[in-house]
């Protein structure tokens, strides 16, 4: 099967600024991939290149195989909902089904209707009365009923409440697992992310930081605490990601593909959030450590 | 997407199909009432012979509803380029709403075709129509005007209109799309809009046909055609309007009185051929009135070789002239619509 999404030294820049720095992924299918990184990371920029929605400034990605937005059957193959899922506030909700069902060739009316009336919204009802979740529910089963192979979902949840939030994320899992679809979400929360993201992708400052497989990634990555020493006396093998000192303490977050040796030092998993934000304190302070690596995988 | 086009555009087409019932009902009532009080004015006063005054009077009781028709007829292209040209991309991205239109398996290229061609294609059948109604409407009152080149009635007369409504649409939309914003996008349509309706009749139509120019020399026969003499500058030029041109030419420029070395004649040189004003006061810049004085003051300036070369656009470029116009801002429109197609793409 092809990747969900490959991209090879992609970049964009607004003027002078850059959203997206030399991106280079390969995200096997299959998989719920969670896109993290704090606000203005270029994590909207990555979705929307997936999408169609913007060119690249320079390099090359393909989404499913294929050039993004290129053509109608391109089109039909990925679902997209926006941040803030923008809706038609003067069309009904039924409007909107008609709508997908009009311009979607591959429209899965039964299944629309089914959520629709699962979600207990009313047909009649004009999008621009709905509240912030049942939009991003409306926005959610017009990009779902097309029917895609890859749904990209940019901060679905970031208006939601706590319970809402819990809601679309369940629906989301829910008929993905029914359609087998492959989904890029995009948060910068960790805990949305935290129970539904089975391959994760940490965006900061416009760079990709980290990409992987959570559960590999989690494997692979060690907190180990010792007394206080340079990271050079440090046994090969062992990636330092970040170093914490104190006076008598030194704290390592270490990167290693095979187990942790035995030795004067505590070694403790990571958990995700924690993770994560090793990659973003990394970024955010690249002369403590090693610069980013661009991509790593 | 016709569905879609048609689903956005709903209330558009309703209200203004209304309007223009309106409108149509409005002029064929008050356009059958003034053909009828035309022909019958006529009929009354060829045998009296007092066509003048009562003519004069039919025509100055519709001033006010000519001006105001000709006004609607010239604005309705400027309002359907703010109104529906500029929110067809510009609200979609101000909202966020094109992320999700143009996220459906339909290419923005074939939305945009859609949705160009169809309220594109409404604007222009509005124009149309509201131009024909007034051109019938104001047939009589247009041939007692014997001025069909004046600039509010060419721009809302035949088939201008037609081109102008695909203009600003085509322009509302590019302001739109590049703007990003639809009320900027309105003010940029209307501004760019008033701006051509000022320049199009003061700087280009004037020049887009080859003009005549006719130069007069100054003797009894052509003053006592005219219907002003006046100086100006303090009495260093001369004018003397209403030579006689052929009738319905658009007369573009009327420079003042030259002598045979082609020099500006100062009025106040000659003023002994210009009889006295009651009151004592030089003529300047008042005009001396009364055909008969006209001919003397011709008979008077006849042995100084004077001559006064004004320059028109014969009547018979009026059709020409409508549809070189039109064609031009077709052919903008064409221009502004490829420029969207290419901008929607590139994005």
């Amino acid at each position: 099967m092809t990747a969900i999404l490959q991209a090879r030294s992609l970049g964009k820049t607004y003027g002078r600024r850059d959203a997206l720095t030399e991106c280079t992924l390969e995200i096997p299918p299959g998989h719920v991939v969670g896109l993290v990184g704090p606000n203005g990371a270029g994590k909207t920029t990555l979705l929307k290149i997936a999408c169609g929605m913007l060119a690249p400034t320079t390099g090359h990605i393909e989404v499913l195989g294929n050039q993004p937005g290129a053509d109608p059957a391109q089109l039909a193959r990925v679902g997209y909902v926006a941040q803030d899922t923008p809706t038609y506030s003067n069309l009904t909700v039924a409007d909107h089904l008609t709508l997908g069902a009009k311009l979607n060739p591959g429209w899965d009316a039964l299944l629309a209707h089914a959520r629709i009336d699962q979600l207990g919204l009313d047909p009649k009802q004009k999008a621009g009365k709905l509240s912030g979740g049942q939009r991003a529910q409306l926005a959610l089963t017009v990009a779902v009923a097309k029917r895609p192979e890859l749904l990209i979902l940019d901060e679905p949840v970031a208006s939601l409440d706590p319970l809402a939030r819990r809601d679309f994320l369940r629906h989301l899992m829910e008929s993905v697992a029914e359609n087998s679809t492959s989904v890029i979400l995009s948060s910068h929360l960790v805990s949305d992310l935290e129970r539904v993201c089975d391959y994760l992708v940490v965006l900061v400052s416009s760079r990709v930081q980290l990409a992987g497989e959570t559960e590999d990634l989690l494997a692979q990555h060690h907190r180990l605490v010792c007394a206080r020493r340079d990271q050079a006396d440090l046994p090969d093998g062992l990636e330092v990601i970040l170093a914490d000192h104190t006076d008598r303490q030194s704290t390592f977050i270490v990167r290693s593909q095979t187990q942790i040796p035995a030795g004067d030092w505590v070694a403790d998993q990571l958990d995700l959030e924690d993770l994560v934000l090793t990659y973003m304190e990394r970024a955010a302070a690249p002369t403590q450590s090693q610069p980013p690596r661009g991509a790593s995988r | 997407m016709i569905w879609l086009t048609w689903r956005q555009f709903r209330v558009q087409t309703l209200s203004t199909a209304a309007l223009l019932a309106a409108a149509a009902t409005y002029f064929l009532i008050t356009g059958v009432h003034l053909h009828h009080t035309y022909t019958a004015d006529l009929v009354a006063c060829t045998p009296l012979g007092s066509c003048d005054s009562t003519l004069n009077d039919f025509q100055h009781s519709y001033d006010m509803a000519f001006h105001l028709n000709e006004l609607l007829v010239v604005a309705a292209p400027a309002l359907m380029g703010m109104f529906w040209g500029a929110p067809l991309i510009g609200r979609e991205l101000e909202t966020g709403t094109d992320q999700l239109a143009w996220n459906q398996s339909v290419t923005r290229t074939r939305w945009l075709s859609f949705k160009l061609a169809g309220i594109g294609l409404c604007s222009i059948a509005v124009a149309g129509i509201l131009s024909y109604l007034l051109t019938w409407w104001a047939g009589p009152l247009d041939h007692l005007n014997g001025n069909r080149f004046a600039a509010m009635t060419f721009a809302s007369r035949d088939i201008v209109p037609i081109g102008y409504a695909a203009f600003t649409f085509a322009l509302g939309t590019t302001a739109g799309l590049l703007l990003r914003r639809t009320i900027p996008a309105m003010a940029v349509t209307l501004a760019v809009f008033v701006g051509i309706q000022i320049l199009m009749p003061t700087t280009i139509r004037p020049h887009l046909l080859a003009s005549t120019t006719h130069t007069f020399a100054i003797n009894q026969a052509t003053t006592s055609q005219a219907n002003g003499i006046y100086g100006n500058n303090g009495g260093a030029e001369l004018f003397i309007s209403g030579l006689n041109v052929p009738p319905g030419a658009w007369v573009i420029s009327a420079p003042p009185v030259e002598d045979s070395s082609d020099h500006v004649v100062a009025m106040s040189e000659h003023l002994n051929c210009f009889p006295p004003p009651p009151n004592g006061t030089r003529p300047e810049p008042g005009t001396t009135k009364g055909p008969g004085n006209f001919a003397q003051i011709g008979t008077c300036l006849a042995p100084l070789h004077l001559h006064e070369s004004v320059t028109y656009q014969p009547a018979t470029h009026y059709w020409p002239l409508q549809w070189f116009e039109t064609a031009i801002f077709l052919a903008l429109a064409g221009a502004l619509s490829a420029s969207c197609f290419w901008w929607i793409r590139r994005r």
